[in-house]
This record gives structure tokens, sequence and C-alpha cells, in this order.
């Protein structure tokens, strides 16, 4: 693992069949640029996460990809159809779950999904079947009648997605559809998505909870700045960190003179952006003692120690030098 | 594909009516406010249009002689104008009759002096000669639409009087200064006939030859005129019809801030499909609206709508084809609800105004006559008055509801121009 921010780690396994290959991607608002170039590919059936913080170009990517934003630079293909010149006939094969609440709260969760079925062409008794279908999937069958407002956020959000799933699309773009949901309702939600993915349906999940994506995500695209930082399977990116972190606050007079200290003990620290020094070691249960009897000795003051175990956050903190939720 | 977009346009269509209906406030706004102006506003200025109901002005009489009694006569006689000449069982005096005006229970009052007799029948060769005056007392908050007619039709009766009542010492001292006997007639025959002869087709008698008579021009086959409900309505329904606009502005960016129009755009449906869908459940609100009214008004108010039912049809399309076409510009422009609010807000008002839906148009300055014709609702209001109070046909109104689909392609065009479908 490499200092700071300083290089990327795309480890793109290879796709037999990709249903989504996006190369070179680059969306520009005026002089700033939002997606700075991304490259990936998911394959069919897998569920592919976007981690990163807010601003990270997550939903600006799924918005590209969704059609709802042209963008400057790249290519993408969706299902082999370049999203370029083919748009209105990818626009049939994804199926996209806003971050906000898109459903129409006045009418009930029957009538917001008749209304979108019938958007995408079906009618009749077709429309119906899928309907029901759709209400039993979101677990909303006893409350169809209902009007969507007098939902709690968690059912809400299970509307929101079935309204997404009405046209049994090849692709879904989940923009982090867990916001504002009680564990309950959470884990209803990711139950339902590993439900979906088990039928073959390929999903692109954005979250800023490492959780989220550790549980659901075959494979992890870590987005900061516009820009893809890393990608692999959860246990791939988590081994990108050996052992584990220790954030150590000192003053800032004595900083230098720890980090020295350190690094001449094979452990590699660095300065972290918010001035604490950042020690990354292989075996970290052993390290903090040895850490700490090493400041008594220096006579450096110690002001806060903080042990991270590695996971997707120590990986993000390890290539940006910030938490997911800076 | 065709039939997709038809059965999508319905379900947009069927979609927007449902929210539309679900929202009591929006109900309210669009049935329910122009009505409640039409009744408010037709009750208050009901003496400005004439409604039946007269003007009530006081009248206080101090006059020691006969001549004020009878100009009040004459003026009680007027349709039009109420005179009181007591308040509660007791005669008016000027104190009581200020009081009235400052208390606001009263607008205007007419006061004939103590003199008044006297100086009217007074003969033109007195030593002493004398000049009064007959008062008109008016609230400064009257509009001069009220207190004009009433000053002009207190100043005929006063004139009046002076005539009837200063002719006879005129004749005297004619005969007196000139040597009148060569004509062979008497001077009381002459004062006799002098009234008949010129005010009556004949000396010996006949009808008035002169008399006011309210009518309108010919090409206007009306059979009556219209009263303030009739006046009111068109100018009320053009106002209320405009509404919808801060609708359905409203309702595109509440669905751009939820994602709902986000999912539309990322489902196979085209931009035009999506536009067409907002568009025909806020028209046919509106057409709905604009015949509610009208029914309620028949219904409650009987009114009626003149002859041409082609035409107040034509011209209510054209109308609610301008209001939702101005819609789709107010939510291309606003970038968020507030901002749609405030704009529309704004923009019906200063167009209402100007478009003549709140004081009639030739009320106003010139220039702003002008500038009210800059506004669909000058048209519209226009139209809906040839046809439902001066009696005119379609083929009259054509070259105003012509007017108005240019508005409505005008507003569309800017409007799809700069929306943002992002």
């Amino acid at each position: 693992m490499q200092a700071v921010g300083t290089t990327r780690i795309i480890r793109e396994m290879s796709i037999e069949q990709p249903v989504i290959e996006v190369s070179n991607l680059v969306k520009r608002y005026g002089d700033r640029t939002v997606v700075a170039g991304i490259t990936f590919s998911v394959g069919e059936g897998e569920i592919f996460g976007l981690l990163g913080p807010n601003g990270a170009g997550k939903s600006t990517t799924i918005s590209i990809l969704s059609t709802l934003l042209d963008f400057d630079e790249g290519t993408v293909k969706i299902a082999g159809l370049d999203l370029a010149t083919e748009k209105e006939a990818v626009k049939g094969l994804i199926g996209l779950v806003p971050q906000d609440l898109a459903i129409y709260p006045s009418l009930s969760a029957r009538d917001n999904l008749s209304f979108i079925g019938r958007i995408y062409g079906l009618s009749g008794r077709r429309l119906a079947g899928r309907v029901d279908e759709v209400l039993e999937l979101a677990g909303l069958s006893d409350r169809a009648g209902e009007p969507a407002g007098n939902f709690s956020g968690g059912m809400k959000r299970r509307l929101n997605i079935g309204a997404g799933l009405m046209h049994k699309p090849r692709v879904l773009f989940l923009d982090e559809p867990t916001v504002g949901v009680d564990p309950q309702s959470r884990n209803f939600i990711f139950d339902h998505i590993e439900k979906l993915n088990e039928e073959g349906m390929a999903i692109v999940y954005t979250t800023h909870y490492m959780e989220e994506a550790e549980r659901l995500c075959d494979r992890v695209a870590i987005m900061d700045g516009g820009r893809v930082l890393a990608i692999d399977t959860v246990p791939g990116l988590v081994g990108l960190v050996k052992g584990g972190i220790i954030l150590l606050g000192v003053p800032g007079e004595s900083a230098e003179t720890a980090r020295k200290l350190f690094q001449s003990l094979d452990m590699r620290s660095a300065m972290a952006p918010d001035g604490r020094l950042k020690i990354e070691t292989d075996r970290v249960d052993e390290a903090v003692p040895k850490v700490i009897a090493l400041c008594k000795e220096r006579n450096i003051p110690i002001l806060s120690l903080e042990m991270l175990k590695p996971d997707l956050e120590t990986v993000f903190l390890n290539l940006t030098g910030r938490r997911l939720r800076d | 594909m065709r039939k997709i977009t038809a059965n999508q346009i319905f379900a947009l269509t069927w979609k927007d009516l449902k929210l539309f209906f679900k929202d009591a406030r929006a109900m309210v706004l669009i049935f329910l406010q122009p009505f409640l102006f039409i009744v408010i506003m037709s009750y208050a200025l009901a003496g400005v249009y004439g409604s039946g109901k007269p003007i009530k002005i006081l009248a206080v009489n101090e006059d020691r002689g006969k001549e004020a009694e009878h100009v009040v006569k004459d003026l009680s006689g007027l349709s039009g104008i109420a005179v009181e000449t007591s308040w509660e069982g007791v005669t008016l005096t000027r104190q009581e009759a200020e009081e009235l005006i400052t208390g606001g229970k009263r607008g205007l009052a007419v006061i004939f002096p103590a003199d008044f007799s006297s100086v009217l029948e007074r003969r033109p060769d007195e030593k002493t000669q004398a000049a009064t005056k007959v008062l008109l007392m008016a609230d400064p908050a009257a509009p001069a639409s009220v207190t004009g007619p009433v000053l002009g039709a207190v100043q005929g009766m006063v004139e009046r009087a002076t005539f009837t009542a200063r002719m006879p010492g005129g004749i005297d001292y004619l005969f007196d200064r000139y040597d009148m006997t060569a004509t062979g007639i008497s001077r009381e025959a002459l004062k006799e006939k002098a009234e008949g002869a010129v005010t009556r087709t004949s000396p010996e008698g006949g009808e008035k030859a002169v008399t006011v008579e309210k009518v309108a021009p010919k090409s206007m086959k009306i059979k009556q005129f219209p009263d303030s409900f009739q006046q009111n309505v068109p100018g009320y329904t053009v106002y209320g019809v405009f509404w919808i606009a801060s609708l359905l502005a409203a309702s595109v960016l509440r669905e751009k801030r939820e994602g709902t129009f986000a999912r539309l755009m990322a489902a196979p449906i085209s931009r035009s499909a999506v536009l067409a869908g907002k568009l025909i459940p806020y028209y046919l609100i509106n057409i709905l609206q604009i015949a509610i009214m009208m029914a309620a008004s028949a219904l409650l108010f009987k009114i009626t709508f003149g002859r041409s039912a082609a035409g107040l049809a034509a011209t209510s399309c054209a109308l609610a084809a301008c209001a939702t076409a101005l819609g789709i510009l107010i939510s291309a422009l606003a970038r968020t609800e507030a901002q749609a609010s405030s704009m529309t807000v704004l923009l019906l008002i200063a167009m209402s105004a100007l478009g003549g839906c709140f004081v009639p148009r030739f009320l106003m300055p010139r220039a702003l006559q002008t500038i009210g014709l800059l506004t669909p609702h000058a048209w519209a209001l226009d139209a809906y008055q040839d046809l439902i109070v001066r009696g005119y046909e379609l083929i009259d109104v054509l070259p105003k509801v012509g007017v108005l689909v240019g508005f409505a392609l005008i507003f569309f065009a800017v409007g799809i121009r700069r929306f943002r479908f992002e």
C-alpha cells in the first residue's frame, strides 16, 4: 500500500459477460470536473458498489449511466448498446431507484406502481399482475390502497425500489437507497436486493456506508473527487491494508520527530490531513503498547490514540487520508 | 411505439388529474377563489356597475323655501340614486350628514343652503342680487366613478330648478323693461306657455322635448344592460383561470425536487410525451374550472351568457391554452417552487390588473390601456365581454381568440426552449 492518495489501485477482474462497460468517462460542469475519466465494468448478475463520501461523483456516474445526464468524454455501453447513440433503447433495459423518494405521496402504493408500469408500456392483466408481484416483493400488499404519504420511511423506500422494478429491468441502479431508513427496513431492503441478484439482475449500488458495501457487493469501486481510486472484491480491497492503522495525536512540534521514529522501526507512518500521525502496521495489537512505550521514552505527549482494524473504512482512509464520512 | 406513447400520455394525464383532485388547496385556488372574487367584488362594486341597487346619497335641506324640496324630489325620481332625507326617522341636519360620512356609513351628501329658494326666486331687476352654492359632500375615498355621475345629476337638477324658478321673473322683467304689447300676449299667458314651449314638444303640452335614456351601440344586440355579476364574471373568470399556471409550474418543480421527474426521464418516454402528459390534465382542469364557474354563476345569479355557445367555447379553449402554456414557461424560468410561486403571484396580479380584470380598462390612463393589450387577460376579457354583455357572435370574437392562441404559442415556444429536462 502506498502513501496517502498518491496511487490508484485498480484490480479489474476479467468480466466474461459485461453488462455495463464504462471507459474513460468524463463529466464537467463548466470548469469543474465531477467525473474525471473513470473506467470499470459490471458483469451480468453482479452487485457492483460505488463507495465514496458525498461529492465523490457516485450520483453523477449513476445519473449518466441511467441516461439522465449527458457526458463529455469516454464511452458507456449497456448490454452492448452505446449510450451515446442508443439512449432510448438503453432506457428500456435499466431501472432507476433515485436517491430521492421518487413516489407520489398522495397516490396509493398500487396507483404509484400502476402509473410507472403504464409508462413502461404495461397494461391490462399484465400490469395488474406485475403490480401485485411488486407489492408482494416490497412487503406492501396489505397496505396497497393506502396513500404512500402515510407510510414509514422504510416502507416508502421499499415502494421506491419497487417502482424501479416494475418492468423487470436487466440492470438496476440504486442510488443510496437506504438513506433515512431504520435498521429493520434496511435489512429488508438488503434481503430484497440479494433476492433480485439471485434472479440474475445486475445491480449498481452507490453508498457511503462501508457496511452496506461489505454486505452486498461482489465488487466495490472506491471513488473520491470524481476518480475511481480502487476496484476489487471487498476482501481484495481490505487485503490492501496490511494489519491495521493507528491514528496518533501528538503536539505539532513533536509530530515530525515521532514520524521519523516510527518509520525507523519499520512502521509505515505519514501525516494525515487532520494533523494526526497515521501509522500502518502488520500487527496492530502488538504495535499499540510499543508506540505508547516509545512515546513515553522520548517524552512525546500522546493527545489521542485510535486503533483501526482493516476494513473498507481503513482502505478509504489509507487511499485518501480522510474518512468516508468526513 | 405510437400506442405506447398514447398510453404513456394517458397514464401521465390520469396521474396528474388524480393528484390534483387529492389536493384540497389546489381545488380551492382554482375553483373557489375566483368564484369568491365574483361574489365579493360584485357586491362591493354594485354601485359602480349598477346592479339595480341605487347609490345612496343623503340630502340635507336647510332651504327656507320650497325649491330645494323640488330638486330633492326630482333627484329621488332618478334611477340609480336613492335619496335619504332622514336618518332613523329624524330629518337630517348638516352636522348629522357629516358624522354619517365621517363614520363611513354613507359616502355622499347633497346640502341645500338656507337661501336656495330666495336666490332662485329673485327677480332680475331686484337691487340686491346674490349667488348661492349647493354642496356635494363626499368621502374622499369614494371613487370618482361613483361621485362623478352623482355630481352630474345634482348639477343637472339644480340647473333645471334654477331655470324653472327664475323664468317667470325673467318674463316679468322683460315686460317691465320693454314694450311687449305688440306681441299681443299677456305676461301671465306667456308665463303659462313658456315652460311648455321650452321643454315640451308643443307649447300646448305633449311629451318632454328632451329626455335621457341609457342605450348601447346598435351593433351590440343586448336586451338589457348587464348587472354587476354579469360585469364581473368575465373578469374574474379570466383572473381565476390563469392560476392554473401556478399549480402546473409547482407540479413540474415538485416532481423535479422529489425525483419523480428523474424517474420519468430515465424511462423510455419521449420528452414531448412527458410535456403533453403535464399539459393535458391541467388544460382539462382549466376547461372544467371555466364550465363550473359559468354554470354556478348561471344557477346562483341567474346570469345569461349571451347568444354564442361556440364563441364561449372557442374563447375558453384558447384562454386555457394560454394559461397552461404560461405554466410551462414559469416552470422553465423558476428553479424552485418558492420562486415559481412568487413569480406567478407577481405576474398574474400585474397582468390581471393591466388586463382590466379588476378595473375596466377604459377607466385607466391611455398609456396603461395600451400596455394592457400586451397581456392575454385583456384579449380574453374583451372576448368574453363581447359574448356575454355585448351580444356578439363567434365570428366577431375570432380575431381575439386568434391573439390568445398567439400568446399561447409564444409562451409555449419560449417555455420549451428554456425547459430543463436534466
